[in-house]
């Protein structure tokens, strides 16, 4: 079948909200909701309404990228198995995004050290840093798990915190004088950005394997530090404004 | 009519194809025990896990041995639940998945009924299986479940009785661990079984009255009561693969006689799932007794169900005992005949039962 290989659907499952996005270039179309625990039940459903709203169709997709965390166990594995499937069915590749990759890219042009984190539960944070090496920006490759209250400790240049917060947990991390806060909706995941990592990576060839692919399983549980984890090799996240 | 199963209830990741909800044109199933096996029991979370890398192997699988693609597939099945929620997730998103870009029926499971149609099938090579007539009585017996049911007809059924406490396979798998004997504890306690005998020692059996229920936590009380007779040692544990030794060693010392209290502990939950099994035969005149879940594959059960039965005994073969794909898309052939089908908003439903308590009152048998 002849597919037009430009459209990119982009999924995130793992978060507080679900978030989608066809992309083919630029955005077409951002789809955020908030799904509780009932993944299952509503992520199938908004594609098919996504693509319809859009007047497109499931044989236009050409690539699937998928957040692969960290996040919610079952939250991740549902947009995982859907990205799957879809790339199965439609025989097209997938390409697996980090969360924090994707919270960290809108910032980049600030040229400042970024952190980007997400909730890991029990009033902890995983977080990875992402510097300026060239032209390109390059995360560590151990990701932390810290007590919220951690966050900041120990920053020295100026960085921007990248990451969901409660308002009362905004007042903590601002105290600390290295800080850049955005505002709260720079710091929710959007899933154009994911679409953008994604559709970079395509259009360069760097996909995952469909079959072996799997989330980043790491939580807040306790742990100092999180072993580091399987990250694509070489993966830098390109330079804000090229 | 040609079906796609796919099964991601527990530990395994299946997927199948079958015609007609009869025949069997392939059956890929991907264990998980070597995951679990050294936690003597399933592991939720590393289950859920497993499913996400090899579900899609399996579905590559399924199509190749079965010699179709996906245009041949009439419609596609999947466990809804009982089972774990992590694990089912997967299944059920991947088939719905499947079913929009295919375009094809989405057909909901119980788990339970899939057990039960593994009776109907008949596996590639095989002599036809004729096919099961109703009222049976089917006994459900596996890690998860111990249910006896009523059947009337394709998707009429009655629960009887099920356990109160531990599923008989769970408690295989109890009583496997305590006596140091590995994972899973069916075929494991099964082995040594055969090398002992019963009666040496007196183990209960729980009839519970005139109930069809089971109850086999006792069972496992009863059983480290025993074994505390003898003096505990530092743990050693005798791996799958070891030939099994008259008298092993585990962690109650070395003169336990193992085979000895496995032959009486298999006994004991053979003696109660037989004879309340066919006491219900007799009682609501069924004219079969189907055998079906994992602990169907236990062979103390089915030669004692044969000995006491009035009517036939119906088993799979114990490739169709385990938890495959093949049941699912043989139990949604006849789902399909009674219309019922599933949209994208399909969601797991991981305590979902076969029959309710209220439905049991309400039919008046
Ligand atoms: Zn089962």
């Amino acid at each position: 079948m002849e597919r037009s290989g430009r459209l990119l659907l982009a999924l995130e499952t793992g978060g507080e909200q679900v978030a989608l996005a066809l992309y083919d270039g630029r955005v077409v179309s951002e789809y955020l909701f908030d799904a509780g625990r009932n993944q299952t039940a509503t992520v199938l459903p908004a594609i098919r309404e996504l693509l319809r709203v859009n007047h497109r169709s499931l044989q236009e997709l050409g690539a699937v990228a998928v957040t692969t965390g960290p996040g919610s166990f079952n939250g991740l594995r549902v947009g995982m198995s859907i990205a799957k499937a879809l790339c199965y069915a439609l025989d097209i590749p997938l390409i697996g995004v980090l969360t924090l990759d994707a919270l960290a890219y809108p910032h980049t042009a600030l040229g400042h050290t970024i952190r980007a984190f997400v909730p890991a539960g029990r009033g902890r944070v995983v977080y990875a840093d992402y510097r300026r090496a060239g032209a390109h920006w390059i995360r560590e490759s151990t990701l932390r798990s810290v007590r919220l209250e951690e966050l900041t400790a120990g920053l020295l240049t100026r960085t921007v915190l990248a990451g969901p917060l409660q308002p009362e947990q905004e007042a903590i991390v601002r105290a600390h004088p290295a800080v850049v806060l955005p505002s709260p909706a720079l710091r929710q995941l959007r899933p154009a950005w994911v679409a953008e990592i994604g559709f970079r990576r395509w259009q360069a060839g760097d996909t995952d394997p469909v079959a072996a692919l799997e989330p980043v399983y790491v939580h807040g549980g306790g742990a100092e530090t999180v072993p580091s984890v399987q990250l694509p090799e070489g993966y830098g996240v390109p330079f804000g404004q090229e | 009519m040609i079906i796609l199963g796919i099964e991601t209830s527990c530990d395994e990741t299946a997927a199948a194809v079958v015609r007609d909800g009869r025949f069997v044109l392939s059956n890929v199933i991907r264990s998980q025990v070597d995951l679990h096996e050294r936690y003597g029991g399933v592991v939720p979370e590393l289950a859920s896990r497993r499913h996400v890398t090899a579900i899609v192997p399996v579905l590559d699988l399924a199509f190749a041995d079965a010699g179709v693609g996906p245009s041949a597939i009439d419609a596609i099945a999947v466990t809804e639940g009982p089972g774990l929620a992590g694990s089912l997730l997967v299944g059920i998103n991947v088939a719905k998945t499947l079913a929009f870009v295919w375009d094809k029926p989405l057909i909901p499971v119980n788990h339970l009924e899939g057990h039960i149609y593994a009776n109907w099938l008949t596996l590639p090579g095989q002599e036809e299986v004729p096919e099961p007539v109703f009222p049976a009585v089917c006994l459900i017996v596996s890690g998860g479940h111990t249910e006896l049911v009523l059947m009337r007809g394709h998707g009429e059924y009655v629960l009887l009785g099920r356990t109160l406490d531990d599923a008989a396979g769970e408690a295989f798998d109890k009583a496997a661990r305590l006596l140091g004997l590995g994972f899973p504890g069916g075929p494991a306690i099964q082995r040594a079984a055969a090398q002992g005998r019963p009666g040496r020692f007196s183990l209960p059996r729980a009839w519970l009255g005139d109930s069809y229920d089971f109850s086999f936590s006792g069972l496992k009380t009863a059983l480290l009561r025993l074994l505390a007779h003898y003096q505990r040692r530092p743990q050693r544990r005798v791996t799958a693969q070891e030939p099994f030794p008259e008298y092993v060693a585990p962690e109650y010392g070395p003169n336990v006689p193992i085979a000895d209290i496995a032959a009486e502990f298999q006994a004991a939950v053979v003696e109660v799932l037989a004879e309340k099994t066919v006491r219900a035969a007799r009682e609501f005149g069924a004219r079969m007794i189907l055998l079906a879940g994992g602990v169907a594959a236990n062979a103390a059960l089915r030669q004692r169900l044969c000995e006491l039965s009035p009517v036939p005994v119906r088993y799979p073969p114990p490739i169709l005992c385990t938890d495959n794909a093949a049941m699912n898309a043989g139990a949604a052939y006849y789902l399909a005949q009674r219309g019922v089908r599933a949209d994208l908003d399909l969601d797991v439903q991981a305590q979902l039962p076969l029959v309710t308590r209220t439905a049991l009152r309400a039919a008046s048998v």
